[in-house]
């Protein structure tokens, strides 16, 4: 009796061993589901929502597949282009023209007499208001790749993000001078542009603002190439910068402030002139993940228009107390 | 009978020689066709397509070998020799040195070496490297992709069935000709800094 016991009890116990076994083979899957070599991007993409002091108040969908560049005009018109087009909207969002040129323009901008100046892979193209070539600038190198231009009207200021210079040229297309090699006297450590992502602007006060991306740091420049003042840091915390390259792309508010998105951590900030950090535009979750190339632009009522490659939108944002005084 | 018959019975020493004859023309053609075969490139090796890789992890514990025949593989024509490499620290990380809780990998497989300021080399130590993909995460996340996973031929068995294909959520892996061995991402592809 005893022994058919202790028989019935291993049969048991070895029917529930072979049970688990073939569980655990065929029928368990949240072992293969999990990665144990994960990353966890999703604990960088947490942000504090006390930080955003910004609402994305309006958001319009453009008709390009492949797009780089985003500008405004005085009246508030949002200019985008990419591939073979230039496309300009209404600060309602409501497709105003289409003006088709060839190759592809990577960046943009809007000269205070409304030229639209393209930069190609390697040269500058002008374009007039009513969307005709009206110009087209030799070649800067066979090495450039044009990320960035900004003009005051005067000058011309290019990022060759392949030569890894900013070149000043007037609006002859006459090469004024180079500006941030590397010149150890005065103190230029010279741009690190690990990837294409190399912008620039003008600040109030007429002086030339540069990310040196591969460094983390802004870099100020007076239009003769004399080196002003940088700030930066990176850091994957919200206070800095983070990734290989970054910011990738940046404007200037009118009281002087920074606005910048990033890619890796996909996320907008603003920054005090100082380089102080001040509060987050948008967040990570308000983006794809893998959305890179978010060029920014401001329009004249102080909105930031933030052009969405990811989702081929442009998508508008507001500060909060702005938005409570009617400003949208 | 009829007489013609005679004619067509074979005598044993012809049979005998028939069958040989026929044996070293089967022979000489089964070793032609192979040797076409080998000089016409019809060979066949698995390799993952880095565009479809989501690393997953699978390829550090599919593969019949341990460690894995999956090895991160550096296009270094990409990269952009980085202080802060997304690939090489840990995400949290606030000082950039070589300390061993800074390093993203998991075997520390990665070595890191000053070049210029502010340029550092990184460099893939194959013994070490178990093809998790945790730094092609972070490179391709932050950088520029120029770490990526490839099956190293030189320490795949090739098996018929590939264990790490039969897992693989993305459909990464596909048979590719044996004289183009490797699938690599990027401008850097056409020169693969591997043998």
């Amino acid at each position: 009796m005893k022994q058919r016991m202790i028989l019935i009890a291993s049969l048991v116990l070895l029917l529930a061993v072979i049970g688990y076994m073939v569980y655990d083979l065929f029928f368990s899957e949240s072992d293969r589901s999990t990665n144990p070599y994960d990353y966890g991007l999703a604990e960088l993409r947490k942000s504090d929502s006390a930080l955003i002091h910004y609402n994305e108040v309006q958001q319009f969908s453009i008709g390009l597949s492949e797009v780089y560049g985003i500008a405004t005009d005085p009246a508030g018109r949002i200019y985008v282009t990419g591939a073979d087009i230039v496309e300009v909207f209404s600060p309602e969002g409501e497709l105003l023209s289409t003006f088709p040129f060839q190759d592809t323009a990577y960046c943009i901008t809007i000269s205070p007499d409304g030229t639209i100046l393209l930069g190609m892979e390697d040269h500058l193209e002008f374009m007039s208001p009513q969307g005709e070539i009206i110009n087209r600038w030799k070649p800067v190198s066979e090495k450039s790749i044009l990320t960035s231009v900004a003009t005051d009207g005067t000058d011309v200021f290019i990022a060759d993000a392949g030569e890894k210079i900013v070149y000043r040229f007037n609006m002859k297309g006459e090469l004024i001078n180079r500006i941030g090699e590397k010149d150890s006297l005065a103190g230029i450590p010279g741009f690190v542009i690990p990837s294409p992502y190399f912008d620039l602007g003008l600040g109030r006060d007429g002086e030339l603002w540069v990310v040196n991306s591969g460094r983390h740091l802004f870099e100020a420049f007076r239009p003769d190439g004399t080196l002003i003042s940088t700030w930066g840091q990176p850091s994957m915390e919200v206070e800095g910068f983070c990734g290989c390259c970054n910011p990738s792309h940046f404007v200037i508010l009118s009281d002087g402030s920074f606005v910048t998105s990033e890619k890796g951590i996909e996320r907008v900030k603003v920054y005090l002139p100082s380089g102080e950090f001040s509060c987050l535009v948008a967040a990570p979750n308000q983006f794809d993940e893998g959305t890179r190339g978010m060029d920014l632009a401001l329009d004249p009522n102080g909105r930031i228009i933030l052009l969405d490659p990811w989702r081929s939108q442009v998508r508008i944002f507001v500060h909060k107390e702005d938005e409570s005084d009617g400003n949208r | 009978m009829h007489e013609g018959g005679k004619d067509k019975t074979v005598g044993r020493r012809t049979f005998i020689r028939n069958g040989v004859q026929i044996s070293i023309a089967v022979g000489l053609g089964g070793i032609a066709t192979l040797v076409a075969t080998k000089a016409g490139g019809d060979e066949f090796v698995w390799q993952l397509d880095p565009s479809k890789c989501t690393q997953c992890g699978r390829c550090a514990n599919s593969c019949v070998k341990s460690p894995s025949a999956v090895k991160c593989v550096h296009v270094y024509a990409m990269c952009g020799y980085c202080d802060l490499c997304g690939g090489y620290f840990l995400p949290e990380t606030k000082i950039l040195d070589t300390a061993a809780e800074h390093q993203l990998c998991p075997t520390k497989a990665i070595k890191r070496t000053f070049i210029e300021d502010p340029f550092f080399q990184y460099t893939i130590e194959e013994d070490l490297c178990i093809g998790c993909g945790k730094c092609v995460k972070g490179c391709d996340a932050f950088g520029n992709g120029s770490l990526q996973l490839q099956v190293r031929q030189n320490l795949c068995d090739n098996c018929n069935e590939c264990a790490i294909a039969r897992n693989c959520p993305s459909d990464a892996y596909s048979r590719v000709p044996a004289d183009k061995p490797y699938l690599l991402n990027g401008f850097g592809k056409e020169k693969p800094d591997i043998t």
